[in-house]
């Protein structure tokens, strides 16, 4: 077998690119793309075109001719990369449907980067010393959870809330980040619910999803995992999963039926669905006590808008707010700065995060909101500990906490 | 002290790398398979230090080649063969100083024509020629090295280059110079490129990188017109003939049109019919070439009597007139207001490593119908190697053009090229095609330059060609020769291009 399988697999995409190196500079204010590659402007003056898709798809290419090897240094590049997906769009948009690049068709950066790091996995010079705790940790039977807590911990919050059954139509999985560093935000859900009158089911024994084991490209360390949560799932009876982190969203959504090889026997949507239909159907009613209109920002995580194209139902949600007054910042949807957490930066890279997600807080500073918004808790996590590290009074809530400051 | 260590003292270590990976990623322009993989890649921070590694450049007898945007077709700013030192420039992209009283932009040449211009539009204010097609990332000082078009503009204000006031310059052997006003000591900022002397930026616009390394440019700036209109029109048959004669009639009633252009037939077929690029042109039921124009204005009575100009030309000439929305083909709409300098990307990667590369070439407007048709007749006449790059590509190389843009005087651009697949497919890296295409390429630029165009993106493969197949006259070939050997007596800068070094 080849030492370069996924890789060649991705060989029309890889040599399909031209090297025009619109993903590292393009700025097109027609169409609100003001630059591309987060890593690279974080990178500053240093960057080098490694640093950005243009630069790594040569290597790539050179690689597949057989006159560049996989390396542990080649590792270290390929992991300062959170895949958010922006060099995609911006390599496909002519954002008009009328006239098509026909990239759009066979480039997906964000899959040539998943191919390299598979590689590099099975080549052995990956995971990295962090990515590979992360790994170890999740497949720990004591833990199922990539921070290395202890099995029950990512259940405690359970004990705090009620309306909440082990069967039902409509179950919520939890995924590890808010249960075990964001748990004040599943307690606001839970209040949300019950000032609608509403119950869900919760998942028991429920692991990992399993996206940080894919985002680092091991594959095969995740499968025992979608296929042991499919089963505890079922048990609910639910016939709609709803997530409330974004990074869950995808991988339930996208990567477990691929990996799974077929269609979940249940439909996964995000808190802002379940948000808006409780909104709209009126069970959840969100009193008018503010008399000062709070102004807003929503951030786009890169896993909801450009991995699965989500970026109404947050905003539709943000909108019915009653004293909110929702501002778009400068590069929003498929334009959005990344936060610089996704791809295994934050947990192998934790300054070059931080470092990316310094761009989007000056961006969100500049436009004069009192709270940044988002539906993701790494971008919570990245973005609050940036404006923690820049010292700035703005804030940054899930929509969720926010929600519950008005109920 | 190894040259590494040479350079890292110039520039510091974090902006000089001799790892492989890195060099890798600077080894291709934009074409898959021309590859030079550099020794070196800098990022130096201003003309000092470029001046100070060429200087060690001419020490250790090594080539350095400037790198703005990196997207010549023809290996412009990659190595020649793997050897040198790749000077990346975008590190100095900074805005320098707008004069906004005399409409002056003073910028570091590794900019990209973009990143300017959003800065422009903040005052009202544009490049005019927007520079080339590909300026989103492209930068200045690689379009002044070029004379570049194609991104918009040029119909109106002519190539890039039209509008250079000053260039400060890195000679080859470490002199730093300024040219037109900047010439004068006493000159308290940039404001005419022509006087004191020869116009010595003449010198270096247009030269490929082989005369300086351009660090800092001053260009005229204009404001943008608050009206403009843009119509696309379907040429009747011979679609290309009916182009030209529009363009000639614009130019010879004097209409002040800010883009005019033609997509020939064989793209509007293919890339509707086969490749489904032109959502856009499907409801057209005869498809055949486009014509386009942009008309800016200063007020709407301005606009409307420009309007009714050139519409008396195409309608005379028995074009149709689509819609004006994008939806129904309106493709300069699109063009001016959305587009700008993507009109000519959804020609790259049409199909999975299909290579598209082009001559970029000044002709006479009534001389682009004929080359276009001896390229017809070429491509019939290579239809045997055609079909081998076939077997194995799974589908047939097309000969053509992009969209061909008027430019300033009686001239359009001719991006016309054989587009062709790369050598990797599946797992397998076909040398022949490489054989194919370098025999192919060379044969069709042949052609085409015996038609008396000027190859303006020249790379190191038309540079050379023109060279090896006797097209320039000795005279001339001779004058560059001396000036080279002149200014860079070791060949350093841009070592390769235009057979210099190989003739010595």
């Amino acid at each position: 077998m080849s030492k370069i399988e996924n890789l060649k697999k991705q060989w029309e995409a890889i040599m399909s690119c031209m090297g025009c190196g619109d993903c590292g500079f393009a700025i097109r204010p027609a169409v609100g793309r003001y630059l591309v590659c987060p890593v690279k402007e974080a990178k500053g003056e240093e960057g080098f075109e490694i640093w950005f898709a243009r630069g790594r798809m040569n290597v790539l290419k050179s690689i597949l001719e057989g006159k560049l090897e996989l390396s542990k240094d080649l590792a270290e590049f390929a992991y300062q990369c959170s895949e958010c997906g922006s060099c995609t769009d911006t390599c496909h948009e002519t954002h008009n449907p009328y006239i098509i690049l026909n990239t759009s068709k066979w480039i997906d950066h964000v899959e040539v980067w998943h191919a390299l790091r598979q590689d590099l996995i099975k080549a052995g010079f990956a995971p990295l010393d962090r990515h590979a705790k992360l790994i170890e940790y999740m497949n720990n039977p004591d833990m199922r959870n990539p921070y290395g807590e202890p099995k029950e911990k990512k259940f405690e919050w359970l004990n705090d809330v009620k309306g909440v059954s082990k069967t039902g139509d409509l179950a919520f999985y939890a995924g590890c980040t808010e249960p075990l560093r964001q748990k004040e935000t599943l307690l606001n859900l839970a209040k949300i619910f019950n000032a609608a009158g509403k119950e869900f089911a919760v998942i028991e024994d429920e692991w990992c999803c399993g996206s940080i084991s894919i985002r680092i490209g091991d594959i095969e360390a995740v499968k025992p995992n979608i296929e042991h949560n499919i089963e505890q799932i079922k048990k609910t009876g639910a016939k709609k999963v709803f997530v409330a982190c974004a990074g869950c969203y995808r991988t339930l959504k996208k990567d477990w039926p691929e990996i799974f090889g077929q269609d979940l026997p249940f439909e996964v949507v995000n808190v802002t669905e379940v948000l808006l239909d409780l909104i709209n159907n009126e069970s959840l009613k969100i009193p008018e006590k503010d008399t000062e209109v709070i102004k807003v920002a929503y951030h786009d995580p890169c896993h909801l808008g450009r991995h699965m194209d989500f970026y109404e139902p947050p905003r539709e949600v943000i909108a019915k707010i009653p004293n909110t007054e929702m501002i778009e910042l400068r590069r929003n949807r498929n334009n959005a700065w990344c936060c610089g957490a996704g791809g295994g930066v934050k947990s192998q890279f934790p300054e070059l995060a931080l470092d990316i997600a310094k761009d989007r807080i000056d961006e969100a500073v500049e436009s004069g909101i009192d709270i940044l918004l988002t539906e993701c808790p790494f971008c919570v996590g990245n973005l609050a500990d940036s404006v923690k590290k820049e010292n700035t009074n703005m804030k940054v809530l899930d929509i969720i906490d926010y929600i519950a400051t008005k109920i | 002290m190894t040259l590494i260590q040479k350079l890292q003292n110039i520039v510091t270590e974090k902006f000089a790398s001799d790892d492989i990976y890195v060099r890798h990623a600077y080894s291709r322009n934009v074409h898959p398979d021309l590859q030079g993989v550099p020794e070196y890649v800098v990022r130096p921070k201003d003309a000092k230090e470029i001046s100070e590694i060429l200087k060690v450049a001419n020490e250790e007898n090594i080539p350095v080649i400037p790198r703005g945007g990196g997207d010549c077709e023809w290996g412009g700013s990659i190595a020649t063969g793997d050897v040198g030192i790749i000077l990346d420039m975008k590190r100095m992209d900074n805005i320098m100083n707008l004069d906004e009283e005399n409409l002056i932009c003073t910028v570091e040449a590794g900019i990209s024509w973009g990143k300017l211009n959003e800065y422009l539009s903040r005052f009202g204010l544009y490049t005019g020629c927007m520079g080339p097609g590909s300026g989103l990332t492209a930068s200045i000082g690689g379009g002044i090295s070029h004379h570049s078009v194609g991104a918009g503009g040029c119909a109106k204000y002519g190539a890039c280059t039209n509008q250079l006031v000053s260039l400060e310059v890195v000679l080859p052997t470490g002199e730093i110079i300024e040219t037109g006003s900047q010439a004068n000591k006493f000159s308290k900022f940039p404001f005419n490129r022509f006087g004191n002397g020869p116009d010595l930026a003449g010198l270096f616009c247009g030269d490929n990188g082989i005369y300086g390394v351009k660090t800092k440019v001053s260009l005229q700036v204009f404001p943008k017109p608050p009206f403009a209109n843009y119509k696309t029109f379907l040429c009747p048959r011979n679609s290309a003939e009916v182009a030209a004669q529009i363009f000639t009639e614009i130019r010879q009633k004097g209409i002040d049109v800010y883009d005019a252009m033609y997509i020939d037939e064989i793209l509007i077929k293919l890339g509707t019919n086969t490749f489904g690029m032109y959502p856009m042109f499907e409801h057209l039921k005869r498809k055949r070439g486009i014509v386009f124009y942009v008309v800016e204005a200063n007020s709407e009575q301005e606009l409307e009597e420009k309007i009714k100009q050139l519409d008396n030309i195409l309608l005379s000439n028995k074009a149709e007139e689509l819609g004006s929305e994008i939806a129904d083909g309106n493709f300069a709409k699109w063009h001016y207001t959305e587009g700008q300098w993507q009109t000519y990307h959804n020609c790259w990667g049409i199909i999975p490593t299909f290579e598209n590369i082009t001559t970029e070439c000044f002709t006479p407007i009534k001389s682009f119908p004929k080359i276009l048709k001896d390229i017809e007749v070429w491509d019939i006449e290579n239809e045997e190697n055609m079909k081998k790059i076939e077997e194995i590509a799974g589908f047939r190389p097309i000969s053509g053009t992009g969209v061909v843009p008027l430019v300033d005087g009686n001239n359009v651009e001719l991006t016309c090229g054989f587009t062709t697949f790369g050598c990797y497919h599946d797992g397998e890296y076909h040398e022949i095609i490489k054989d194919i295409n370098l025999k192919l390429w060379k044969s069709f630029l042949t052609l085409v330059l015996k038609h008396g165009v000027q190859f303006y993106m020249m790379g190191s493969i038309p540079s050379r060609l023109m060279v090896e197949i006797g097209a320039y006259t000795s005279e001339y070939y001779n004058l560059m020769k001396s000036i080279k050997k002149t200014l860079d007596p070791h060949m350093i800068l841009s070592r390769g291009k235009f057979n210099f070094w190989e003739d010595d």
